[in-house]
């Protein structure tokens, strides 16, 4: 396991950092830092919290990477999946009054077994309908979100207190640490995935079906694997949501959502870790904290949609590698120059 | 998680292949919207034997491969194959069984075009036929415990051992994407040694080389058969290459069984040399 | 029991309604399916922003509601031109996969565009013929009812017959079939899907129209359209034309009858759930045909 060999898997990660955990947990550190700089005045306390959602999301979008980047499916059930972990949590923290830990396991387990079903019955066939029997499903859970009164709070909501973890109360600073270090052992943990013989073996079932098969690839059982990755994710960013926001609305959960995580995930670039961070911040944040704050044009309605309508279409359209494969092509290009630089020397 | 490969549904194993055989495709047939492709053809492959399959271009070759490996569903007809369960030798019929899972019983393929994953480096590519092998779950991968680390190191080596074997090791940790054409059909080979392989289908593997590279693929595959002691079914063009490496040979035409020989038997017969002169003629 | 007949009668006319607002939708989505390849989830999208359009011309210009839906018409028109012309003529190249994600980057463009010309606020849309009913002995039925029930079938009949026995419509059929092999058969299959996405964009308005007197226009108008439209074209099978439409008036009478018997606020669940459960037993819809696989 030395670098070289890792270098042509995580196409993410700049030739830069030689060990890749490095850089995660360097990330990890940057990003934990930023409360320090709202505590000393110099960033919105709205701001961070406006980050700390974009963390939130990026968990969802790492998992639905796994889905559109390995198995080349689409799933219209992001949202859905990340309000039933969001209400699980609440339900069994507020009104069951048990631990974090029960909550978590709970809220993800169930949307993963449900999601699994809806694997088993939609990716027996070709191609899209996973993508039309996922949305069916969110339109479900939608209703059950506003209609279920008594488990979700209905049209009003539902609230929930920061957690409490090994008798420690956590407040808003602690919990934004909270979604850091989670968030970074996601990148770690799929990093790990992907390098290792599952992650290759949903590498050869995109590369080429044949081959995957011949080699002993179930391919339904390798797409229900990825789809129910994907949905286990969403359910644990709906956990972090939850406890980070300390709300749950049935409107949050909408397709818009789902289709914003999409979004990120093919802005940022597929089968890209650090791809999607960057695309999750595109989507979010550029519109809610630039573009909000440029005159006339930020206070157009609708301007963030529009913003990254056209951007996903645009870079499907030119750069379907996404930002991570402009990244990679400019170091690359770099890379060439330096070596040519040499020669002529 | 389903393991795919393992262990075998129970099957009415009558003996169905005679001693001595690896593989045995009786009185198979697949249409295709009324074209009979495959036309009651049947053949034997004997253990350890260099086989080929020729025929004139569109005589159903690949079909054949396809129809063995389960990639198509034949219409009528089966195909034995010997495998070892617990030690013990046995005969099972492939027809009917699911594609992924024929490679657990010790049957692997190569492609004509060759199928290699061009994001991956070549030792992933290679490391790609032990899938079967991997035990170790989707959690253990994730925080790399023991069992994980240990499997992937051990099947790294053997992959390098086959990279090794073919003389590309030097190129392990470069992308499969860009190599040239050659060294790409030597990892859809390795990749094939992974798995412990009974008898090794080839598809065309000199399609595209050139004439030093054939020549080298002569010497290979024969080391291949010796040091991996496996059988070998293949499927060529280059007649250059099929005289002189198989050490028998199955001519087909449209599907149809033609003869069954050695290469000089087969040079002679009259029915192989009009099916190949009626090609020339078109 | 002549009662329960009559709360039948009325529940299947009014499904018929609702069936022909998720069938214009239906169509036009396998239009879209069959000449460019994609699976068109910004359908109800276009139809809302266009019902957008409708709903603006008549509130801010006083046009009558037919003038101000032919507006809505030529800007369905528009829209669905710019849509090919701009982005589908220029993704041949593009994987399946990638040009549903352009339908769907399509669903946030229109769905910033909306607010962005036609403000925040609810707005809403009367019906063509404001009151009258048509007696059935047992049952009645309004006007505007029966209007957009002959609405719907007359324009499909009469796309129907242009797909099946004029040149244009062999022209689309082939396209659909196999688009390269259309375009060396010297068919203009640039202009068919031109032509398609306009066609699309006008039956997505049209369907919102329709449906927009029920409800206020926003711009989750048409999310319920575009998912029973899809399951419409799940239920019937991509393979055909007629297979769609027929799913959509399918799901348009089981989803009133489960809502009024079954329950009101579960009906239109139950009813995708049950279509889940269809496609276990015929993924390929009541007239697909298996897909065969090649290798």
């Amino acid at each position: 396991m030395n670098e070289r060999n890792d270098s042509s898997l995580a196409n993410a990660k700049p030739a830069l950092w030689k060990n890749p955990y490095l850089g995660f947990i360097l990330f990890g550190l940057l990003i934990s830092t930023l409360p320090l700089f709202a505590g000393w005045g110099l960033m919105k306390n709205s701001t961070l919290n406006y980050i700390g959602s974009v963390l939130v999301y990026t968990v969802a979008a790492l998992g639905l990477n796994l889905l559109l980047g390995y198995a080349g499916l689409i799933s219209l059930g992001t949202a859905g999946f990340m309000g039933l972990g969001s209400y699980i949590a609440a339900y069994v923290t507020k009104d069951m009054g048990m631990s974090f830990w029960a909550a978590a396991a709970a809220a993800v387990l169930i949307p993963t077994l449900i999601g699994l079903l809806i694997g088993l019955v939609s990716l027996r066939i070709e191609g899209i309908y996973l993508a039309i029997a996922t949305l069916c499903v969110s339109e479900i859970l939608l209703k059950s979100f506003e209609q279920a009164d008594s488990i979700t709070g209905g049209m009003q909501g539902k609230s929930v207190s920061y957690p409490v973890i090994f008798g420690h109360t956590f407040n808003r600073s602690t919990t934004y640490l909270l979604l850091v270090v989670v968030l970074t052992l996601v990148m770690i943990l799929t990093h790990n995935f992907v390098n290792g013989h599952k992650g290759r073996a949903l590498h050869a079932m995109r590369g080429s079906e044949v081959a995957a098969q011949a080699m002993g690839v179930n391919l339904l059982q390798y797409r229900l694997i990825a789809f129910s990755l994907a949905t286990a994710y969403s359910a644990l960013s709906g956990v972090l949501y939850v406890f980070f926001v300390k709300f749950s609305y049935p409107s949050v959960w909408n397709l818009t959502l789902s289709l914003l995580v999409l979004a990120a995930v093919v802005i940022g670039g597929l089968r890209s870790i650090y791809g999607t961070v960057v695309g999750a911040f595109v989507v979010w944040a550029v519109p809610d904290l630039i573009l909000k704050n440029i005159p006339v044009l930020g206070r157009i309605n609708g301007l963030p949609y529009i913003f990254n309508g056209i951007l996903i279409i645009l870079v499907v359209m030119f750069a379907p590698q996404g930002i991570s494969g402009l990244w990679q092509a400019k170091f690359a290009r770099k890379k060439k120059e330096r070596e040519n630089g040499k020669e002529a020397e | 998680m389903v393991n795919p490969h393992l262990p075998l549904a129970p099957e009415t194993t009558t003996r169905t292949l005679s001693e001595g055989e690896a593989l045995r495709v009786e009185r198979l047939s697949i249409s295709f919207g009324g074209l009979r492709a495959v036309d009651d053809l049947s053949f034997a492959v004997r253990k350890k034997e260099i086989f080929g399959l020729i025929g004139p271009n569109g005589a159903g070759k690949t079909t054949v491969f396809n129809c063995i490996t389960q990639f198509y569903r034949p219409d009528e007809g089966s195909v034995f194959f010997s495998v070892w369960k617990n030690g013990t030798e046995e005969v099972v019929n492939l027809v009917g069984k699911p594609v992924h899972s024929i490679i657990g019983l010790g049957l692997v393929r190569t492609f004509q075009n060759v199928e290699v994953i061009q994001e991956l480096s070549l030792l992933e590519n290679v490391l790609i036929g032990a899938h079967i092998d991997f035990k170790a779950t989707i959690l253990e991968q994730a925080f790399k415990l023991p069992r994980a680390r240990r499997e992937e190191r051990s099947f790294q080596k053997k992959a390098e051992e086959a990279l090794t074997f073919l003389g590309i090791a030097d190129r392990k940790n470069l992308p499969a994407g860009g190599q040239p054409y050659g060294v790409l059909k030597k990892v859809e080979l390795a990749r094939t040694l992974m798995a412990n392989p009974r008898l090794i289908i080839l598809d065309e593997p000199a399609a595209g080389l050139n004439d030093n590279e054939t020549q080298d693929l002569v010497s290979i595959i024969r080391q291949i058969r010796d040091a991996y002691d496996c059988t070998i079914l293949l499927v060529e063009h280059d007649m250059r290459l099929v005289m002189g490496v198989c050490d028998r040979i199955c001519a087909i035409s449209f599907g149809k069984f033609l003869a069954c020989d050695v290469p000089e038997e087969i040079k002679r017969n009259k029915l192989v040399q009009e099916a190949y002169l009626g090609e020339e003629e078109a | 029991m002549s009662n329960e007949l009559g709360t039948i009668l009325q529940l299947f006319m009014r499904s018929l309604e609702t069936g022909s607002v998720y069938a214009l939708a239906a169509l036009g989505i396998i239009i879209i399916y069959r000449t460019s390849n994609i699976v068109h989830f910004a359908q109800g999208s276009l139809g809302m922003f266009n019902t957008f359009v409708v709903t603006y011309v008549f509130l801010s210009f006083r046009l009558p509601l037919w003038a101000s839906t032919l507006c809505g018409v030529a800007a369905a028109i528009a829209t669905g031109f710019l849509v090919d012309f701009l982005i589908i003529r220029h993704t041949k190249k593009v994987s399946p996969l990638a040009k549903q994600i352009i339908t769907l980057g399509l669903i946030m463009v229109f769905l910033g565009l909306a607010p962005m010309l036609f403000g925040v606020d609810p707005l809403s849309l009367p019906r063509f013929l404001q009151s009258g009913d048509f007696s059935l002995g047992i049952a009645a039925i309004s006007h505007n009812a029966v209007l957009n029930i002959s609405l719907g079938l007359v324009l499909m009949g009469i796309l129907f017959y242009v797909l099946q026995k004029t040149k244009m419509g062999l022209a689309v059929r082939t396209t659909a079939s196999n688009e390269p092999v259309a375009r060396l058969m010297g068919v203009p299959t640039r202009r068919v899907t031109l032509a398609a996405w306009a066609l699309a964009g006008v039956l997505g308005c049209l369907s919102g129209v329709m449906i927009a007197p029920t409800t206020t226009v926003t711009t989750s108008l048409m999310d319920a359209v575009q998912v029973n439209a899809l399951f419409g074209c799940v239920l019937g099978g991509f393979q055909t034309f007629y297979g769609p439409v027929l799913g959509a008036y399918i799901i348009g009478v089981g989803r009133n009858f489960l809502v009024y018997y079954v329950s009101s606020i579960w009906g239109e669940q139950i009813m995708y759930l049950l279509i889940l459960i269809f496609l276990i037993f015929r993924p390929n819809g009541l007239i697909g045909t298996k897909f065969v696989k090649k290798v």
